[in-house]
């Protein structure tokens, strides 16, 4: 054989040792979008729609700007008919037997498997993401999702025995985001035995390519239904009356934020730098790239972000091998801003890190848990004790301890504050998509017509209506905030009456009581989420203890309140057995999750949430109090409770014995209109979480509000509750709303 | 001129040979020698720096040692520090190569503490392995050392070179090896003076790529030289 020129380009190779560009042929996505003649309709009840009149977006790459395809955009219509089609759906699929849903998300499994180059070339082509990226970290996680989700479903029936499924899901996905983002919401939706509408940003083909094989495969015909559309169609699709329950995927941020202790920040920054540099742009489909582009917008918040930082005295690096053309961004450094700099609160857009130092442990977690957001969070240390002293005290869903970003899809993912309180993935992914047997189907709203200015906002004035009657002695006067009982700020009070005609007074209270009540409970807070399980219960039997000592007085002001004395006798045994189960009850401080692929464990914490605001019903004035007030103890909570409006005598006798038992501000207890009190609650932005069990209209006020921080919200829709059976009353759903999930990730290694 | 080793490694008692045949062919690459004990270093003191200064004379101009792990495994961190000056002594002008044995060093903290020592000590390269452990060069052992190596030009200006050894047969692997070079050290370390790999089978399949890569045929292994 010759070996001419040839021979001279091996030794070339040898001396420049370069990388040479491995490029994936994106023939087959465009292979894929010919099919349809590059124009995508929606994926609705296991066949594509392609409806008249409707606006086609574009779908471009990102890089070069070429039009690849155009996505069709629903309108009110579609959404209507997409839902349509999962209600009917969702009757026949979830009936099925758990193991036949689990077989069909095993074979959608495979499929993705046989598929995979189709689906990663696509979306590394639409999105710009680095095909490394998607073809080793979201292909295989989908498949995994899809596996985990078929051995729960198949042991549905007898492991969530007492949970169905919800009913059609509406998931709303805003840009960016990767179909990962869906596989995450879909899997347990569906293994479930919910039906799914998703609405994805306007020029989506990958979840339009996920649906297609999804329904191909289907049983039941549109159990995956998938729609492009404005972000301005959400509201519609939250508010179809078929929809169950609406799934929202907000932006994620695609930046981080680090913080390096003083003493390693010189060599820490040095080697991030030299790192920076080596890393490469350029195509995503580019195999031999550590970066892609994520389109313009992407690359204009970047540019503003930096702008913005270097303004406000932050220093900035960039560096690494990116070609000058835009879209393509720099991967960047900020660093040197003051902590109360704007910027330094913002979310940080991709591909920049904030960089920031501190000097302990102490500063690195206040300035950590100083931010709005509480997603994820990694701790990198050689000392375990240390980092294990950060993991457990950062306000975040998921922390790792020397390693970053690691997902499996047994181990929930989720979060606090800002970054909402939904899960996905492990056992407290699949609540989401599950409800108590027998709840009453959801309508989107109870009231049309409720006025979110002035629900709550007025208390009707109230006259004297007499003396007090009825024997003594009652209860002392006023709130129980802070461990005593005061006067309330409004100095008013209202008349109680019980069927017997006797009339007491209640003090009145208002929104400064409420907020005086929230800052004596945070101060509680804290001791109170540090003691044992067995300090607590020591506690909680003493209360019960407490109760049992009042009990005739208790069983006498029951009665008065028109319980038969059976009844009443029987409601406040029921209460101190509660008080003392919830004290015996061995707290869930978490599980040990086994994750594949990684060594070492993964603890699946359950943490109090803080301060927890109850607003109990009406009914059952001792039982639903005791029921409710127990587990938010039981779990390391402080309180603020309204008691029922019609008795609220019972709580303020309780309070008595509170007063002398449980620190100053662990249970506070304010008296006054419901409604009122209500409003105060659901607007305050340092409340935990919120239950409400008043009236249909209450219950959509509470949700409506409480979207201002976030706060995870438990309410009854107006239904009544029965406090005296065991499942309602003193079950696992009460457990599951008292605490809150963290993931703490211990991988092995010296 | 063409694409060849970088050098020939031998038993210290192959080394005249080596030196007589290699010139006899020509060819200027230079004899490399195994000392001090090969592959255990389990001998004394004295026989293993007589080894090396016996090699030199034979004509070796580069001496591969291999560390005592004792002193790893107990801690005796400044006394492994004499033996490799010892042994750095002994090279005289010879290119030292030390050989930590990594598979046997325990855990990752160890084999950077070693690293350095040999770095500081003197070697021109550290190498990962015998060859005849059971556990050879792997990545993880491989990401330390490189680290480590970085380390010390960061701190002193002096680079010290690399070279993995054990299982890794085919091109490639050895492009693994390359790019995690380049990624960890630079281009600057991609040249025989920085970087080496330890490998005997390995030759013929890289020759194997080349006739590919000039031909566009697969080469079967009689098409080739025996190496």
């Amino acid at each position: 054989m010759a070996a001419t020129g040839v021979g001279s380009r091996a030794r070339d190779i040898f001396t420049a040792l370069e990388y040479g560009p491995v490029p994936e042929s994106h023939a087959c996505a465009l292979a894929w979008l010919d099919t349809h003649n590059r124009l995508l309709g929606h994926y609705v009840g296991g066949e594509w729609l392609k409806p008249e009149h409707r606006n086609a977006v574009s779908c471009r790459d990102p890089i070069t700007g070429e039009n690849l395809a155009n996505c069709l955009q629903a309108q009110g219509e579609d959404v209507a008919a997409a839902v349509e089609a999962a209600r009917t759906a969702f009757k026949a699929w979830s009936q099925l037997p758990g193991a036949t849903r689990a077989r069909y998300l095993t074979q959608l499994a495979k499929v993705i498997l046989m598929h995979q180059r189709l689906l990663w070339t696509l979306e590394s082509l639409v999105t710009g993401r680095a095909v490394r990226e998607v073809r080793d970290g979201d292909v295989p996680l989908a498949q995994q999702l899809l596996q985990y989700h078929a051995v729960q479903a198949h042991a549905q029936e007898k492991a969530l025995a007492g949970w169905e499924p919800r009913g059609v899901i509406g998931l709303i996905l805003s840009p960016p985001f990767s179909f990962l983002d869906m596989m995450w919401r879909v899997c347990p939706a569906l293994a479930m035995g919910c039906t799914v509408v998703a609405l994805v940003p306007p020029a989506s083909p990958t979840p339009l390519l996920l649906a297609q094989l999804a329904g191909e495969l289907s049983p039941v015909p549109g159990i995956l239904n998938v729609m492009c559309g404005p972000a301005l169609l959400g509201p519609a699709l939250a508010s179809e009356p078929g929809v169950q329950k609406v799934a929202f995927c907000g932006a994620v941020e695609g930046g981080l934020r680090l913080l390096i202790q003083e003493s390693v920040w010189d060599e820490t920054v040095q080697r991030i730098q030299a790192r920076m540099g080596r890393l490469r742009s350029g195509r995503g489909l580019d195999g031999a790239v550590d970066m892609g582009a994520r389109g313009a917008t992407a690359q204009d918040l970047a540019q503003h972000y930096v702008h913005e930082a270097q303004s406000q005295g932050g220093q900035v690096f960039q560096a690494g091998d990116v070609p000058s053309d835009s879209p393509f961004f720099s991967p960047t450094l900020v660093f040197g801003l003051p902590p109360a700099a704007p910027c330094a609160q913002a979310e940080v857009p991709w591909p920049v890190v904030m960089a920031s130092p501190f000097r302990t442990a102490k500063e690195a977690l206040a300035l950590a848990n100083g931010m709005p957001r509480g997603g994820s969070a990694s701790v990198w240390s050689e000392r375990l004790g240390q980092a294990l002293e950060l993991g457990y005290g950062l306000r975040v869903g998921t922390v790792w301890i020397n390693a970053h970003g690691l997902r499996d899809p047994v181990v929930p993912t989720g979060g606090c504050k800002e970054s909402g309180s939904s899960w996905h993935g492990g056992q407290d992914g699949l609540y989401e998509y599950l409800q108590p047997s027998g709840t009453p189907a959801r309508l989107p709203f109870l009231c049309e017509s409720l006025n979110y200015d002035t629900f709550g906002l007025v208390v009707p004035s109230t006259v004297p209506s007499g003396p007090e009657t009825g024997p003594s002695p009652a209860p002392p006067y006023g709130l129980f905030i802070g461990g005593r009982f005061q006067p309330p700020g409004g100095r008013s009070s209202r008349p109680i009456q019980d069927s017997s005609g006797n009339l007491h007074y209640v003090a009145e209270g208002g929104v400064k009581d409420i907020r005086g009540a929230v800052e004596a409970a945070h101060q509680a807070a804290p001791g109170w989420g540090m003691q044992s399980p067995r300090a607590r219960a020591s506690l909680l039997w003493a209360l019960a203890a407490a109760l049992q000592r009042r009990d005739t007085a208790l069983a006498s002001r029951l009665e008065r309140h028109g319980s038969e004395p059976k009844a009443a006798k029987a409601e406040v045994e029921v209460s101190v057995r509660r008080l003392q189960m919830w004290g015996t009850q061995l707290q869930d401080q978490g599980h040990t999750l086994q994750v594949a692929g990684l060594r070492g464990p993964v603890l699946r914490l359950r943490e109090p949430l803080g301060v927890l605001a109850v607003v109990c019903p009406d009914e059952w004035p001792l039982l639903a109090f005791v029921s409710l007030l127990a587990p938010a103890l039981a779990h390391g909570n402080a309180v603020v409770l309204v008691p029922s409006g019609t008795c609220p005598l019972l709580a303020l006798e309780i309070c008595q014995d509170v007063a002398t038992l449980f620190p100053a501000g662990l249970v506070n207890v304010v008296t006054g209109d419901q409604d009122h009190l209500t409003r105060c609650l659901a607007l305050h932005q340092d409340i935990q979480a919120l239950w409400y069990f008043g009236s249909a209209q209450g219950s959509q006020f509470v949700e409506w509000a409480s979207a201002g921080n976030l706060k995870p919200v438990w309410v009854n829709r107006g239904f009544p509750r029965a406090w005296d059976e065991e499942a309602e009353g003193a079950g696992s759903e009460l457990s599951l709303h008292a605490a809150r999930t963290k993931a703490l990730w211990l991988p092995m290694g010296d | 001129k063409g694409i060849t080793t970088a050098a020939v490694c031998v038993y210290p008692a192959r080394v005249c040979d080596a030196v007589k045949a290699l010139k006899a062919a020509g060819c200027s690459i230079p004899v490399a020698a195994v000392a001090t004990g090969f592959p255990a270093g389990q001998t004394h003191l004295k026989t293993r720096l007589e080894e090396i200064r016996l090699a030199v004379e034979d004509g070796a101009t580069e001496i591969d040692v291999v560390i005592n792990r004792t002193l790893v495994l107990t801690g005796q961190w400044e006394a492994l520090y004499d033996e490799i000056r010892q042994f750095r002594k002994a090279c005289g002008e010879a290119h030292l190569k030390t050989i930590l044995a990594t598979g046997e060093l325990g855990p990752l903290t160890n084999v950077y503490k070693a690293s350095l020592i040999a770095m500081m000590a003197g070697s021109d390269f550290i190498k990962t392995s015998t060859g005849k452990e059971t556990v050879n060069a792997t990545f993880p052992v491989a990401i330390v050392m490189l680290r480590a190596i970085r380390d010390f030009f960061w701190k002193t200006g002096n680079k010290v070179g690399f070279k993995p050894a054990g299982g890794i047969r085919t091109a490639k692997d050895s492009l693994a090896w390359l790019s995690l070079i380049k990624e960890e050290l630079g281009d600057e370390w991609l040249t025989p003076e920085l970087f080496r790999i330890g490998a005997s089978s390995l030759l013929s399949d890289i020759e194997r790529q080349i006739y590919h890569h000039v031909t566009g045929r697969y080469a079967a292994y009689h098409d080739l030289p025996m190496s």
